[in-house]
């Protein structure tokens, strides 16, 4: 019971996060994105927070270690990606949790705060801590493709799961058609 | 020669002028140079370890002091940047190519580096500290590569030749 009802609320916060990542994929959460990484030459010299996200973890690096067949590397990989996937997450929300401390001060001395602004703002950015902190404790948990190893062992469950439902049934069949046959 | 008056240039030429400095750059010097990451520490020895501010002779006589620091930083920073978008693999190949370019033996270098981590200070100044995270991640984790093609290489190697950097 207790492993199925983990992997039930893992699944939903995986389709929380996706849910999450694929608005990011629109553009329209990543505001700074576009101004943070071209210089006055307009040359590129930092990478959007998009792409850092991806090369952090990237699956082909994955891949180039696991190829080395060394279990040596693979271990210092995986150390490694967690490392920085860490601090890039703690970054996030301490950033985060700066600009609001800044907002919040600033709205102190405003004459006339909008309530339902300032409590949608709130409410997005505890939806942030919240998924900062799931971000901590699946990769300190599962490692750093935390979320690609849920997703692939979802999608490898949900075959299993297909398979045993065609059995049963098969079996169910079997069962009710002898059944008929006694009878 | 044209030397240009750096307190009295607006904003706009001093964007010209930076941008030709950094063109001329690009084209004269980092062009001779075999790999991003040679370029990169190249630039990183442009800078002053104290007050870490850029200084190249040539650029800033033709370009002025200011258009020549700022046109060095931009470079800095864009060869880092791409050095951090680089897949893994890309950057062993990047840091292989720099080994053989200073006629080192891969061991020592090798060694070396893993114990005084000196590429810390090819790191521009006020990068995104995920960026250099990532970064110094994948030196390490691209040293570690290259030290195990070594010890395979070694491995199917006899005993009287000496160790060549490995072909991936």
């Amino acid at each position: 019971m207790m492993p199925g009802l983990a992997f039930v609320a893992a699944a939903a916060f995986l389709v929380f996060l996706l849910s999450l990542s694929a608005r990011d994929d629109n553009g329209e959460d990543l505001p700074a994105a576009s101004m943070r990484n071209q210089n006055r030459l307009g040359v590129t010299d930092a990478l959007r927070p998009a792409e850092l996200v991806l090369r952090i973890f990237s699956p082909k690096d994955r891949e180039f270690i696991r190829l080395t067949r060394s279990p040596r590397l693979q271990r210092l990989y995986r150390e490694e990606r967690r490392r920085v996937a860490l601090h890039w997450v703690r970054l996030m929300s301490r950033e985060m949790s700066t600009i609001m401390r800044r907002h919040r001060l600033n709205s102190r001395h405003s004459q006339n705060v909008n309530v339902a602004a300032e409590a949608k703002l709130f409410g997005q950015y505890m939806e942030l801590r919240f998924l900062c902190a799931g971000l901590v404790f699946l990769i300190q948990l599962f490692g750093p493709h935390a979320l690609v190893d849920l997703a692939s062992y979802a999608g490898e469950l949900r075959g299993r799961l297909g398979k045993s439902m065609l059995d049963a049934t098969a079996s169910n069949h079997v069962a009710a058609s002898g059944d008929v046959v006694a009878r | 020669m044209l030397l240009l008056g750096e307190s009295s240039m607006n904003e706009p030429a001093h964007l010209v002028t930076m941008r030709n400095a950094f063109e001329d750059l690009q084209r004269r010097t980092l062009s001779q140079i075999p790999c991003d990451f040679a370029r990169l520490v190249y630039l990183a020895s442009m800078r002053e370890y104290n007050s870490a501010t850029y200084h190249h002779e040539g650029l800033a006589a033709r370009y002025g002091q200011e258009q020549a620091r700022d046109a060095l930083e931009a470079c800095h920073r864009e060869i880092f940047c791409s050095l951090v978008s680089l897949p893994l693999e890309g950057l062993v190949t990047e840091l292989e190519t720099y080994i053989r370019a200073s006629h080192e033996a891969p061991s020592g270098f090798i060694h070396a580096w893993k114990e005084l981590e000196p590429y810390r200070v090819a790191v521009p100044m006020e990068a995104d500290s995920t960026m250099v995270q990532l970064f110094l991640s994948n030196i390490r984790l691209a040293l570690e590569v290259l030290r195990f093609r070594l010890e395979q290489s070694q491995a199917y190697q006899p005993a009287s030749s000496p160790p060549p950097l490995p072909d991936r």
